[in-house]
């Protein structure tokens, strides 16, 4: 019986919480429908470099110089939530939690039925790394029964090796770590992510990994926002246009891809 | 482009492709232009189901990819790709891309219209392509037919000089048919009811019905996991645990030390933690084991530094006074704990052990993380793909369904051991005159009604039935 009320005091809980959650998201006075006023609250996965990583406890990369421009230019404060990549688009479809999604998103149109995204600021490809003494050397290697390829799940990776591997196994992780330290340990033959952020792993924690298949998919990143605030996604395309216009995106992307 | 001049256009779709299909297979079969060769690479559709087996299902929007490599002496300046009949696309979105360099990682972009020619979608550049590019064709909001199976696309392909032949070698793409719940949860989704329903944001994003349709039954599928999972650990987890319980009480300093360094290792970290260096540590140390055979033994180890406790816990219970009654009747150490001490010491113990099955059943939750597929791993990939938070609401029906029942088994229990004692106590006093001739309807009375706040109140059940 003490079980019951256990239960039934963390259903009431939940729901209390969803309430206030509820509150918070629908009651804000600013125009940009901000969380607090004053203060763009990032959500972010830190596990994608060189996008965005943890070094030390900070979280740096070439989205963060990117939304701490943004914040510049919008005279906002920048507060950074981090979640799990594929909690990202729920939480800004929740609201409550943040205010926009920066996170390496692609443009998709099932994402985009979700929630809209701001104007594109990088384009990336997909890419296939394998350690290299796995001794698989082209993609037919990998295309095999019992062959398994890592992925983040609820990414563009995932479903570009399901399309294409159709005959290896994919393993879903919750964050692109976990991927390569899967290959590594052997739990997994591969990983497939984006091609920048295969290039950043190889060039530092994973020397003894190589590309093994890359297709220039040419995915659009852009910043997700909830469908309820269109003055949000307004204004960061107003700011992400001027950072284009006066290069500081060029010049990031000169500084961290390399 | 507007939806009349679509219209238009689909009455007069029909025998203009019929006309086109017609003339091509005429000049092929006149004389076959071998000359004319685009090459297909790959003919593929994403991925659209929202399990993460990587199929294609009918019924739901997918992306077909079609990409070919040009002849070294041919430029291209239109391309078209025919739909089996009963499937829809659109031609937003659509585009082409041609490719070069080493790794084709470069791209061009292609300038061009598209038009939506009955099951046809052509594509004409506004500049030719150059010579041997290696062409990417993408075409969005692909609706595949319900039904399923090969879907074999057709295709052609236009030369600068206005020649026009059939796109070689395409691939036929297997579409599963969608299933029951794919095919319900659509015809949901255009009720009223549900769009009303859907029209409040709490109830979309918890309690939305068509994705709960959608996700129940490839939860289901983590749910046989967790259950093949926990099935067998659990089981494992009871004699090592009963095991380390006997090393725990015992005389020998070694044993005493081995199990509870063991014990309070692995009650002293957390079980993800454990997860993690199994399923990452293990595999670099060169020990391979499969995951789910190592989900299963990491959980049972886990387990078995709880049991341990619990079973230690029950032994310790029992009166000593038993121990030396027994002895002093001449059994040995052995005798006396499998006759005297184990019994009730198992009796004492049953419901601490079915709090822990419920506990390790949830636990199997925390295997998500390295990618196994259990319950919160397939809901949380629907999660992703739809942005509702109703497949996560799925999931904990999936948990309750086990733990509801197993509390009340353990509530019951707990009140049987409870009632036992009340039921020998009161045959005692019967005895003795003073029962109520084993008023079974007052015992009921006492186990479904009050005993909780009888226990609250400390005053045993013997002395409620007395008041």
């Amino acid at each position: 019986m003490k079980k019951t009320l256990a239960i039934f005091a963390m259903c009431a809980a939940l729901v209390a919480g969803l309430a206030l959650a509820g509150c918070s998201s629908s009651k804000s006075t600013d125009d940009l429908g901000l969380l607090t006023p004053g203060k763009l609250t990032v959500a972010t996965s830190p596990d994608y470099p060189p996008f965005e990583n943890l070094e030390g406890d900070e979280v740096v990369g070439f989205e963060v110089d990117l939304w701490n421009a943004l914040g510049e230019k919008m005279g906002l404060e920048i507060e950074v939530v981090s979640m799990q990549f594929d909690a990202i688009i729920p939480a800004v479809v929740a609201g409550g939690k943040c205010d926009v999604g920066i996170s390496g998103f692609s443009y998709l149109p099932e994402r985009a039925e979700q929630v809209d995204f701001t104007e594109s600021y990088f384009v990336d490809n997909q890419a296939v790394a394998v350690m290299k003494d796995s001794g698989l050397a082209a993609p037919a290697d990998l295309n095999v029964e019992g062959k398994k390829i890592a992925v983040q799940t609820g990414t563009t990776g995932e479903s570009w090796a399901q399309e294409n591997y159709p005959n290896a196994q994919i393993i879903g992780f919750g964050n692109s770590n976990d991927c390569f330290a899967a290959m590594q340990s052997g739990k997994a033959d591969a990983v497939c992510t984006n091609l920048a952020v295969v290039e950043a792993m190889l060039a530092d924690a994973y020397s003894d990994a190589t590309i093994v298949d890359q297709s220039a998919t040419a995915e659009e990143y852009a910043m997700v926002v909830s469908k309820d605030n269109p003055a949000l996604t307004q204004a960061l395309n107003d700011a992400i246009a001027e950072l284009q216009k006066d290069g500081t995106i060029d010049e990031l992307a000169a500084k961290w891809f390399q | 482009m507007t939806k009349q001049s679509l219209k238009t256009m689909a009455t007069k779709a029909l025998s203009i492709f019929l006309l086109l299909c017609l003339g091509l297979s005429f000049s092929i079969a006149v004389e076959p232009p071998s000359s004319y060769a685009l090459e297909t690479v790959k003919c593929t559709a994403r991925p659209n189901s929202d399990d993460t087996n990587g199929n294609v299902l009918g019924g739901k929007e997918t992306r077909v990819t079609w990409e070919g490599q040009c002849a070294a002496d041919e430029s291209l300046s239109g391309l078209s790709l025919t739909f089996p009949e009963g499937t829809e696309f659109s031609i937003a979105d659509a585009r082409v891309t041609a490719l070069t360099g080493e790794d084709m990682m470069t791209r061009e972009a292609v300038d061009a219209t598209f038009i939506a020619d009955g099951q046809t979608i052509v594509a004409s550049f506004t500049d030719d392509i150059a010579a041997g590019r290696y062409v990417r064709f993408e075409v969005y909001g692909v609706f595949f037919p319900r039904t399923g199976g090969e879907m074999q696309l057709t295709g052609t392909f236009t030369l600068s000089d206005g020649t026009t032949a059939e796109i070689a070698g395409i691939p036929a793409i297997n579409v599963t048919s969608s299933s029951i719940a794919q095919s319900w949860a659509d015809s949901l989704s255009k009720k009223p009811w549900v769009q009303k329903w859907n029209s409040n944001k709490f109830l979309r994003l918890f309690l939305n019905p068509p994705i709960l349709v959608k996700s129940f039954p490839i939860v289901f599928k983590g749910f046989l996991m967790a259950l093949a999972v926990v099935a067998l650990a659990f089981p494992i987890a009871i004699p090592i645990g009963f095991l380390l319980s006997l090393m725990r009480i015992s005389r020998r300093k070694v044993l005493r030390g081995i199990a509870t360094t063991y014990v309070n290792v692995i009650r002293g970290t957390p079980l993800f933690l454990q997860i993690y260096i199994a399923f990452f540590g293990l595999p670099l140390a060169g020990i391979s084991v499969p995951n789910y055979p190592l989900g299963v033994i990491v959980l049972s180890l886990n387990s078995s530094a709880y049991l341990c406790e619990i079973f230690r816990a029950g032994i310790q219970s029992i009166p000593k006074g038993q121990f030396e009654a027994s002895r002093s009747l001449g059994m040995n150490g052995r005798q006396t704990m499998l006759s005297v001490i184990i019994p009730q010491m198992l009796r004492r113990v049953l419901p601490t052990m079915t709090s822990e099955f419920i506990l390790l059943y949830k636990d199997t939750s925390l295997l998500a993380a390295v990618g196994f597929m259990e319950v919160v791993m397939y809901a949380k990939t629907i999660v992703a793909a739809t942005g509702s938070i109703t497949p996560y609401i799925v999931a904990a029906c999936f948990y309750l369904i086990i733990t509801l029942p197993m509390a009340k088994f353990v509530g019951k229990f707990e009140n049987r051991l409870a009632t036992g004692d009340v039921v020998q106590k009161k045959k005692r006093k019967k005895r003795n005159g003073f029962g109520n001739g084993g008023d079974d309807g007052g015992e009921v009375v006492l186990t479904e009604s009050g005993l909780e706040s009888v226990e609250d109140a400390g005053i045993t059940p013997e002395e409620f039935s007395s008041m």
